[in-house]
C-alpha cells in the first residue's frame, strides 16, 4: 500500500488571528470612540463574520485529523462547555445568595477567556488518557 | 480488545511512524491504539489488516470481559 499523504489545513491559524484581531479592533472603537447606537450594533457583528470563517476552518481541520485525534477534539469541547457553564452556573448561585460585586466576580466577562483555558486543559487530559504526550 | 500489531510491525520492520504513514494517521494515534488506549474503528482496522497482509481477526482479538 502506499503512503498516504495528510492534507493540511494552514487556514485555521489564519481565521484564528484574523478573528481576534478584528475582535480586539472592534472593542477598541466601541470603547473609545463611542459611536452612535446603530454604528455600535452594526461593529458589535462585524467580529460574527470573521469569528464564522474561524469556526468553518476549525470543522475543516476537524474533518482532515484522524479518529484518534477528533475523540480527543470532542472530548476536549466537551470538558470546555461543560466546565465552562459549571463556573457560569455556580456564579449564578453565588450571586443570588452573597451578591457579587460587579467589578469583583461579579463581571461575567472573565468566564469568556476560562473557555478557552478549559478547552486547552481537555485538550490536555485527553492527550494525556490516549498517551500521546 | 487486545492487539498484535506490534508483533506484526517487528515482522515487517516498521516503526510506529512508517505504519502511521502507510495508513494515514498521526504516530501518536498508531501508539494509542497499539497500547490499546484507543480502539479503532472497522475502516481503521481494515486498513491496518491491508498493510500487514493479515486478516483483521489475526490482528485485534475480544478478550472475556469485551
Amino acid at each position: 500500500m502506499e503512503k498516504v499523504q495528510k492534507p493540511k489545513n494552514n487556514q485555521i491559524g489564519f481565521y484564528c488571528i484574523l478573528s481576534s484581531l478584528i475582535y480586539t479592533i472592534c472593542l477598541i472603537v466601541v470603547k473609545k470612540f463611542h459611536p452612535s447606537a446603530t454604528l455600535g450594533i452594526m461593529i458589535s457583528f462585524i467580529p460574527t463574520i470573521t469569528f464564522i470563517l474561524f469556526i468553518r476552518s476549525f470543522i475543516k481541520n476537524i474533518n482532515l485529523m484522524d479518529e484518534v485525534e477528533r475523540r480527543i477534539q470532542l472530548e476536549a469541547a466537551v470538558w470546555g462547555f461543560s466546565l465552562g457553564l459549571l463556573l457560569l452556573m455556580t456564579f449564578g448561585l453565588l450571586d443570588s445568595v452573597i451578591n457579587l460585586k460587579k467589578e469583583n466576580w461579579g463581571n461575567v466577562s472573565f468566564i469568556i477567556p476560562c473557555f478557552y483555558i478549559f478547552y486547552f486543559v481537555g485538550i490536555l487530559i485527553s492527550r494525556f488518557k490516549y498517551k500521546q504526550i | 480488545m487486545t492487539n498484535t500489531i506490534k508483533v506484526e510491525r517487528a515482522k515487517k520492520n516498521w516503526t510506529q511512524g512508517d505504519l502511521a504513514e502507510k495508513i494515514g494517521i498521526s504516530r501518536q494515534s498508531v501508539n494509542s491504539i497499539e497500547t490499546g488506549k484507543f480502539i479503532p474503528s472497522t475502516v481503521l482496522a481494515l486498513k491496518m489488516a491491508k498493510v500487514f497482509g493479515a486478516s483483521v481477526e489475526l490482528i485485534f482479538q475480544l478478550e472475556e470481559n469485551d
